[in-house]
């Protein structure tokens, strides 16, 4: 009897092992499952970066992604890829509605009207599977792509899911935090706001422009949606995905890191230049129902800002371009 | 074949025991606060967005965000003694998961009240005093030469005495200028709680309608939508702020 039952513990565990081993060399070939936990640059002075226990942050998977985000086989006729409308040089966006990729790690929702809303793993889930419809078969017939998806996650079959979450892992190391904002204010104090800089930093963080309260946090964005008053009749925004009447006009806080580089701005595009949306949160805001009790004088057409108010929010706005965001080598395209 | 069978109750029954003793323990662990955070206008459920309210100036309001911290928990025992923990408590009327707080391993004896802070300490109240969440960020309160959170963000819209001129309004409470402006609250349980096993359900209720009155008569119209830098508004809305709460109920589970 007892020896039955060692017969049976003896050989179970020998299932066991060969399981494991299974996962770690695939037999036909020299494929090595072993993936390197990679060091992800977040700021001291940025919130804590939340990163599901299902998708841990590899070099594997952090290549994986970037090949996927730069190559055109992810479309379904290799049309394009992400970096077709998604320009490194732009802060990652194009064309007027295109929004740019930037600190996308820390976001919550996504898309202009939040069609999006579980997460970074599910919005690349979207974009790959409803967006770009890619063909699996194509990558599974690649020469190279079979193993860096068994690499990156020790699977053999290539899903959407993978493919979602290398690019997940891709877009969490889109970090960008060299800002002049950020040297002057967490730097080694060498580099200093100039008056103008300055000025326009009092109106952005207090009352007088009062831009922090859906603009703000190091983020430079709140992660919620507003209706910021532009127009009496609202575009839908929100409410095309809850339904609710009360969402009308309310849109993403787009974040304003990079700001200078991502014109034309607002959801349709409407302004070419930063002057232009200074200008209408000055004199040009607009009611209707759902305006957003933050935006305090909508019921005054706006802040009415001085000319020399407006250039010295401006100059502030300009210091939150970090230009070595749209050099930096490791989001560049890999071919 | 045998063995097996005859051991096999036996070892199912030490199973059951483990189980059940493991169950058991409960029993003996410390018994609970369940903190759970209700609102309410002048008495009448508060409806968001659409509900229009009266208020002591004269205009009418309606509510359509209210997020605040809670922090410095102090329950008071009969005896003198106290029970106190340090939990900061951050409440989103848009975020049902803000709307209670479960405290574990609460001291056995009579309970006869309670106090707590309406925002936070000036110990807390420093930039990077919160852990560095997106929705503590939110709460910043930027303004060069201050530090620190906002306290509360009660804001909506007001028609002007009734007259159809449509104005926002928002209550943001914080430190300004120096001045701590934290709102202090004692609250008297009806009958004193002997807290000695299982869960205490404390249900606290906030009347939005005292932030504008009791004792000073707040008005939209003198203050204007941006009070963050003004601290006579301040001041009244922490004088006012003493009694917003009440305690509607305490059961046991
Ligand atoms: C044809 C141009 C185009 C291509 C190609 C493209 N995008 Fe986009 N992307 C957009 C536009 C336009 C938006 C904003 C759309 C909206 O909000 O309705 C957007 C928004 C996004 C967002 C939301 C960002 C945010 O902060 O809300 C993500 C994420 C995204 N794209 C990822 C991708 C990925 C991944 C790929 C490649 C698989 C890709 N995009 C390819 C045009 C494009
Ligand atoms: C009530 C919240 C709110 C306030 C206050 C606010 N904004 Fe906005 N802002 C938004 C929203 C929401 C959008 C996107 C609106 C849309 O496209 O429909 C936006 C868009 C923008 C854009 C365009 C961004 C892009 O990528 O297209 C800029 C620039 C901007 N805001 C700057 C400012 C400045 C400067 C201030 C202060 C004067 C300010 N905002 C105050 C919510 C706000």
């Amino acid at each position: 009897m007892k020896q039955f039952y060692f017969f049976l513990l003896a050989s179970s565990m020998l299932a066991g092992l060969a399981a494991c081993t299974d996962d770690t060399v695939a037999p036909e070939d020299n494929w090595v499952y072993a993936p390197t936990p990679y060091q992800l640059q977040v700021p001291a002075h940025f919130p804590i970066l939340e990163i599901p226990e299902d998708n841990p942050t590899t070099e594997e998977g952090v290549w994986l992604g970037r090949m996927l985000y730069y190559d055109p086989i992810t479309h379904a006729d290799s049309a394009k890829s992400c970096a077709t409308c998604h320009v490194q040089e732009h802060s990652f966006t194009s064309d007027p509605t295109v929004i740019p990729h930037i600190n996308l790690g820390w976001s919550k929702n996504f898309l202009w009207n939040g069609k999006l809303q579980n997460g970074l793993e599910d919005a690349m889930l979207f974009e790959v599977s409803e967006f770009f419809k890619t063909d699996l078969s194509r990558l599974e017939q690649h020469p190279d792509y079979p193993r860096y998806f068994y690499e990156a996650f020790g699977e053999r079959t290539i899903t959407y899911e993978l493919a979602a979450k290398a690019l997940a892992q891709f877009e969490r190391t889109m970090i960008s935090a060299n800002s002049k904002y950020d040297r002057v204010l967490y730097g080694d104090q060498t580099e200093f706001f100039t008056d103008a800089e300055l000025n326009g930093w009092e109106i952005f963080f207090t009352e007088k422009g009062d831009c922090f309260h859906c603009h703000g946090g190091i983020l430079f964005t709140d992660n919620d949606f507003h209706n910021n008053a532009l127009d009496t009749e609202p575009d839908d925004g929100l409410m095309a995905i809850t339904g609710n009447p009360l969402d009308k006009g309310r849109f993403k806080t787009p974040t304003l890191r990079n700001i200078a580089l991502t014109g034309p701005y607002m959801h349709d595009g409407r302004y070419e230049t930063l002057e232009e949306v200074i200008d209408f949160y000055s004199e040009g805001l607009k009611r209707s129902d759902t305006v957003d009790p933050l935006m305090k004088s909508v019921h005054l057409g706006g802040k009415h800002l001085t000319e020399q108010e407006k250039s010295d929010l401006l100059a502030f706005l300009l210091t939150l371009t970090d230009s070595t965001y749209i050099t930096n080598k490791n989001l560049a395209s890999p071919f | 074949m045998r063995t097996v069978q005859r051991y096999l109750p036996l070892f199912l029954f030490l199973l059951v025991l483990g189980l059940f003793s493991s169950s058991c323990k409960k029993e003996d662990s410390k018994p609970a606060f369940q903190l759970s955070f209700e609102h309410e206008v002048a008495g009448q459920d508060l409806v968001m967005f659409t509900q229009w309210y009266d208020c002591a100036a004269g205009h009418k309001f309606q509510v359509h965000r209210l997020k605040y911290y809670l922090s410095n928990f102090n329950f008071q025992k009969l005896d003198g003694t106290t029970f106190q923990t340090g939990l900061v408590q951050y409440i989103d009327l848009e975020d049902p998961s803000t709307l209670s707080l479960l405290l574990q391993e609460v001291p056995e004896g009579e309970y006869t009240g309670m106090s707590f802070i309406i925002g936070l300490d000036e110990f807390t109240n420093v930039n990077g005093g919160l852990p560095n969440t997106i929705t503590n960020i939110n709460m910043e309160w930027p303004l060069p030469g201050d530090q620190g959170y906002h306290y509360m963000k009660f804001e909506g819209r007001y028609d002007s005495l009734g007259m159809g001129s449509i104005k926002n309004f928002n209550l943001h409470t914080g430190a300004t200028g120096g001045n701590q402006n934290y709102v202090q609250v004692q609250l008297q349980f009806d009958n004193s709680i002997n807290v000695n096993s299982g869960t205490w359900n404390i249900h606290l209720m906030m009347d939005l309608n005292e932030w504008l009155q009791n004792p000073h008569v707040y008005d939209f119209e003198t203050f204007g939508p941006m009070i963050m830098a003004n601290q006579d508004a301040q001041q009244i809305l922490k004088e006012n702020g003493a009694d917003v709460f009440s305690v509607k109920a305490i059961e046991k589970e």
